[in-house]
């Protein structure tokens, strides 16, 4: 009896589980209905993309469809530039992020005494200060040494950001390996480094993966440190798409065409990457 | 192959003391089983000598040359941990493989040493799988592999049994007594199982609150415990202890608990002459009491009634009452139906009797 009821719960699907009996069918309208109120900005985004720049204002009843919108934006110089800056500022910050969180995460981990205590300290305080808070002094900073509109001026700040925030999830990571592990690797012949990138950063791959994606989609979408630490000569592509808004008007159509090209790297490394995303964080 | 000897270890953590003066010789191709409860600090020992804890004070020789300030690495070392420890990213050919490569040893002479160890443990068919692959035995044995294949000059055994259910942990200690016959490396095995400590070493050290209690063989230990807490520890089930105060009687002692009182002859228990008129402990292990009535001047009559009984198939173990104290009697025939309340006569014979001071040590007679 108990392998019959187990058996049938385990062919039960997702509706059935959350909501058995005869409020399936609302349960499925209503996360439909959530759906649709995700999907419906970027729907309306993609069709006024597609709209002819008379047009945008009268999205849902226009029958003229053009694709003249994309070839404008990418016949400019400064949205091309900017895509490529992009992509290499969210490259490298989530590669400079993650090697200096990973060492921190295992520190705050493994390691106990006054100096990863110091360290926990100092990223609790930095979490607390309000994120538009440390434009300001950023900005200023950046023009003091120089890196002001530069990768550097940009890709520093996003990775202490991220430092901050990711050591605590890869702290978590860590603390579900075994130490027992690199143990086993320091009398197998390692040193404490080399059990730390032979066992330990092995083992961590699924939530490096994950917080890889989460770094890499979330600086590709930053916009305020942007708009404040860059200008002409490193154009970011979410400052570049803000700018179609201009004093002689808003140029709706172009702006939503260079949304949508600026979705489809992230649509691809969201695809690529919510079954390591999922994976990595329930470790 | 090597011999380890510890002298005056010391471990602190602040102001407590987690190993204190604990002094150690261990031979060449000894198995030796430090035991104790939780906390005594044989893992911390064990950790020391793998050179995962730093020492606080004394010195650890391994094969006659001091480790103290050496890396894990460099002390020829294997170490069989509680939870295998396995690396879950590898297969269990590179497990057993990691250690060599480390040590830069050439691939074929890998291939041999790997190929050896899996048929020596059986796992020849596991080589491929990954760690989260194997059952809980499959994965203590590739454990072991990774430690055989590396030819160390100590085994070192952290609780490797500890994790596995009753039958597969009895399993396991047949074979690792039939790994000893042909591995014979000086081996360190820590537990909190004095089965696995009797059965599995040459030698044992019981360990209390970062004290070595005793040190010797299973059957020095079984019949001289040097004091009440080894005596307690080892053997199953565990010994009975009664405080009794002791008096002098022409050419007896007269020992008076609570509610019951035996005499024994004074002659053979000469060194309990010093502590008459004080309370001492006697200690006897429940097999060596059985029911019946004294059939020499050697035994001892005791009476009381069952208070509970313990029906295990091949035996019983009654509780049984006298006065305000209770003991227990093993190995009791089990179609015997003995309810609660039976008056029932025991026996045992006087050379059976520990005696210990208060909660601590052997009175030597």
């Amino acid at each position: 009896m108990t392998a019959i009821a187990v058996a049938s719960a385990q062919s039960r699907d997702f509706f059935s589980v959350l909501a058995p009996g005869g409020k399936r069918v609302l349960f499925a309208l209503a996360a439909v209905a959530v759906c649709l109120l995700f999907a419906f900005p970027v729907f309306w985004l993609a069709l006024t993309s597609l709209r002819p720049g008379t047009g945008v204002y009268y999205v849902h009843r226009g029958t003229e469809f053009t694709v003249d919108n994309f070839h404008e934006v990418l016949s400019q110089e400064i949205v091309l530039k900017a895509l490529f800056n992009s992509f290499i500022i969210s490259t490298l910050a989530t590669v400079l992020s993650l090697g200096v969180t990973m060492t921190s995460g295992y520190m705050l981990s493994r390691f106990k005494g006054p100096i990863p205590n110091a360290w926990f300290s100092l990223i609790y305080i930095f979490r607390c200060v309000p994120y538009v808070a440390w434009v300001l002094p950023l900005y200023f900073v950046t023009q003091r040494l120089n890196i002001f509109d530069t990768y550097w001026g940009l890709l520093l700040p996003h990775v202490a950001v991220h430092i901050c925030f990711f050591s605590w999830i890869m702290k978590g990571f860590f603390d579900g390996i075994d130490p027992s592990m690199e143990y086993a690797a320091m009398i197998d012949g390692c040193s404490r480094w080399g059990a730390f990138w032979r066992v330990a950063v092995p083992s961590a791959v699924p939530g490096l993966t994950a917080l890889a994606i989460l770094c890499w989609l979330y600086t590709w979408n930053e916009f305020l440190f942007a708009l404040i630490l860059t200008s002409h000569e490193t154009p970011i592509l979410t400052v570049v798409m803000a700018q179609f808004v201009h004093e002689l008007g808003m140029e709706w159509h172009l702006m939503s065409a260079t949304a949508v090209i600026a979705l489809v790297p992230a649509l691809i490394v969201t695809l690529f990457g919510q079954k390591y995303v999922i994976r990595g964080l329930k470790v | 192959m090597a011999e380890v000897i510890l002298t005056n270890v010391q471990k602190a953590y602040g102001e407590v003391l987690a190993v204190k003066e604990l002094s150690l010789d261990i031979k060449d191709h000894e198995f030796v089983v430090l035991v104790g409860p939780s906390g005594c600090g044989k893992s911390t020992t064990l950790r020391m000598i793998a050179g995962l804890e730093e020492i606080t004070s004394g010195t650890i020789a391994i094969g006659g040359r001091v480790v103290n300030d050496l890396q894990p690495r460099d002390r020829d070392i294997a170490m069989v941990f509680q939870n295998y420890a396995l690396y879950q990213h590898m297969s269990v050919r590179d497990n057993l493989a990691f250690g060599l490569r480390n040590r830069r040893v050439p691939e074929s002479e890998i291939g041999a040493a790997v190929a050896r160890a899996a048929k020596m443990l059986s796992i020849e068919p596991l080589l491929e799988r990954r760690p989260r692959q194997l059952s809980g035995g499959q994965q203590q044995r590739v454990a072991l592999g990774r430690c055989i294949v590396r030819n160390p000059k100590v085994f070192l055994f952290d609780e490797p049994l500890s994790n596995l259910d009753a039958q597969l942990r009895a399993q396991m200690r047949l074979e690792l007594k039939e790994l000893r016959q042909r591995v014979a490396t000086t081996s360190i095995f820590v537990t909190h199982d004095q089965v696995e400590a009797m059965t599995l070493g040459d030698r044992i050290v019981v360990m209390k609150d970062g004290v070595v209690q005793q040190v010797g063989t299973p059957l020095d230990l079984f019949r001289r415990p040097a004091t009440r807490f080894v005596a307690g520890f080892i053997g199953s089930p565990s010994m009975n202890f009664l405080d009794m105060q002791l008096a002098a009687e022409e050419d007896q002692f007269v020992l008076h608990g609570r509610g019951f009182a035996f005499r024994i002859p004074n002659g053979r228990f000469a060194a309990l002459g010093s502590h008459v008129g004080g309370v001492v402990c006697v200690g006897v292990r429940p097999q060596h009491v059985r029911l019946g009535t004294p059939a020499n001047a050697g035994e001892i009559g005791l009476r009381g009634t069952v208070a509970v009984t313990e029906q295990l198939g091949d035996e019983q173990i009654l509780a049984v009452r006298l006065g305000d104290n209770e003991l227990r009697i093993a190995g009791v025939d089990p179609d015997l139906t003995l309810p609660a309340g039976t008056a029932v006569e025991a026996v045992v014979a006087a050379g059976n009797l520990h005696f210990f001071q208060g909660e601590g040590a052997r009175i030597t007679g």
